[in-house]
């Protein structure tokens, strides 16, 4: 068992639809972003995986089984929904005894995740001490108990500081360098870049987009090159020989949108424009996201009524 | 899926959790010291019944098992602490079922040794006035007030389940323990008879009348008990998580 796979997945909480006809598959070996405005039913699909909530249709299986049919489900699966889910009254290490006591995971396992989560020293703390950030490892260390194949992570950078986001995103590329699978949900674009490979968009509980995240990136924002010069004139007349347009910027700087650095640089050196800086602006994430959602205006959030 | 592991993991949860234990521990506390003092300020009024008054601590120290069963059911509806327990347990029956034998087991050993405690402390008081029970009669009082603690607080659970909510539960129990008791509570012979706390009560009496004995009686709390530990699975397994 391997891939997580959402079948016309329909999800109705009183008519409203939060999920709805999603169909795509979490392969392994990579991590898959997912990604899609609060409310576009990311949470939903995953706890629909997880036979927290019925379907109102379709299916979602782990490597062709529903999940309640999983024998000692912490041992294939692991997920982080909520971490405020820890009891506040119990210390991190009886929290993560319990769910391993209900698996036969032993407690040795418990130690080990404390451990590879940096939480060793703090176990015998009650969570209820905890800062969000710590929870939030605790809720990762839960996830890693049963040593799964797929795990499902949502929101998992929330509320920790610097350090710990750069340990989640090498944890969620050792996860999937090791064969396994990662469905990690975010709203953070910047963030989701960091670590996917994958991406599964959703709005309003549409599939969106199921792409690699290069190929989203290269199909929605075209390339721009940054350059400066100590001579405008010469730069402006010969860009618009070769119909190039650039924008100047207050800093000094100009931008050719649409265009790639290589030719620009023949262009430059080839007319003896004095070039002080000259750079590609590679397409983020998050511009190639707003492209998408703005297209689909539909999927964007409603705008705020004063 | 074990049973055996999914119930070692719920008692886990129960031993883990700092406010579980202490319900039993003042379910044991109230109801000695409650009985101590009708001990020693037992009557010998004409209805006076040795044994009820030995074992009268449980009526205000039930509240302590009430207690013990909604909280260990109502820690799962804090947050997503549920989720949680249903992405490791997903077959929702049958965690119900280890959720509700680790409520069980503690509640009853607790409650058999609260009520030989009890009986003993009371008896200290009560002096001669006592030497009429049977030994029979006591151990059907020591062992009937263990299981009717027992039994409620399972039904707290189940009731627990039904409303996800420690105090929505603790607040409908409460009140009515208390109003059944005190108020409609002498009146026998009614339908009163057959509320799940009145009825399991009878066992904790030397003498009785009406329709129900105490075993009968127990019985009929027991009745409740199922009623509520399966309108609670019932809810629990329909609803979304």
């Amino acid at each position: 068992m391997t891939s997580i796979d959402v079948q016309d997945l329909t999800k109705e909480f009183g008519g409203r639809r939060a999920v709805d006809h999603l169909t795509f598959r979490v392969l392994p070996g990579r991590v898959t972003g997912f990604l899609g405005p609060n409310g576009a039913g990311k949470s939903t699909t995953m706890r629909l995986v997880l036979g927290l909530d019925r379907p109102t249709a379709g299916s979602a299986t782990l490597g062709g089984r529903p999940y309640a049919t999983l024998r000692e489900p912490l041992r294939h699966v692991g997920a982080l929904l909520d971490a405020q889910a820890a009891h506040g009254s119990r210390t991190a290490r009886d929290h993560l005894r319990v769910l391993a006591a209900s698996n036969r995971i032993p407690d040795r396992r418990v130690d080990e995740v404390l451990e590879e989560t940096g939480l060793a020293s703090v176990a015998r703390r009650r969570v209820r001490t905890y800062s969000l950030g710590m929870r939030q490892r605790l809720g990762i260390a839960a996830a890693l108990l049963g040593d799964p194949e797929v795990v499902m992570l949502d929101e998992p950078s929330n509320g920790l500081d610097p350090e710990g986001i750069v340990w989640i995103r090498r944890v969620l590329r050792r996860l999937a360098a090791e064969g396994r699978t990662v469905l990690v949900s975010s709203h953070l674009m910047n963030e989701t870049a960091s670590f996917a490979d994958h991406l599964v968009v959703l709005g309003r509980g549409r599939l969106l987009a199921d792409t690699p995240m290069r190929d989203f990136i290269h199909a929605r924002v075209r390339p721009r090159v940054r350059i400066r010069t100590t001579d405008p004139v010469a730069l402006k007349c010969a860009l618009a020989r070769h119909g190039h347009d650039v924008v100047e910027h207050e800093d000094g700087h100009w931008t050719v949108h649409h265009a790639r650095v290589d030719d620009i640089g023949r262009v430059t050196s080839g007319a003896g424009v004095p070039v002080l800086e000259l750079a590609a602006e590679e397409g983020t994430l998050e511009q190639a996201y707003f492209d998408l959602t703005g297209t689909e205006s539909e999927f964007t959030a409603p705008s705020q009524e004063a | 899926m074990h049973h055996t592991a999914v119930l070692r993991s719920e008692w886990l949860k129960i031993r883990t959790l700092r406010s579980l234990p202490g319900a039993l521990l003042a379910l044991f506390a109230a109801t000695t010291a409650f009985s101590a003092i009708a001990g020693v300020s037992g009557t010998s009024d004409p209805g006076f019944d040795p044994l009820f008054t030995a074992l009268s601590g449980v009526i205000p120290g039930q509240i302590a098992a009430v207690a013990f069963g909604a909280m260990a059911v109502s820690s799962e509806f804090h947050q997503g602490a549920l989720r949680l327990s249903l992405a490791a347990v997903p077959q929702r029956g049958r965690w119900f079922a280890a959720k509700a034998a680790a409520i069980a087991v503690p509640a009853l050993v607790v409650g058999l040794v609260t009520a030989l405690a009890a009986l003993l402390v009371a008896r200290a008081g009560l002096g001669t006035a006592a030497d009429r029970l049977s030994t029979g009669e006591q151990v059907r009082g020591v062992v009937g007030c263990g299981v009717y603690l027992m039994l409620m607080a399972l039904f707290a659970a189940g009731l627990a389940a039904l409303l996800r909510s420690g105090v929505a539960t603790l607040s409908l129990m409460v009140p009515f323990i208390l109003v059944v008791s005190f108020v409609i509570g002498d009146a026998t012979g009614t339908v009163a008879d057959f509320l799940p706390d009145k009825a399991g009560q009878l066992v904790l009496h030397e003498t009785y009348d009406g329709t129900l004995g105490p075993w009968s009686g127990l019985a009929v709390t027991a009745l409740w008990t199922a009623g509520a530990l399966l309108v609670g699975a019932w809810r629990l397994r329909r609803r979304d998580a």
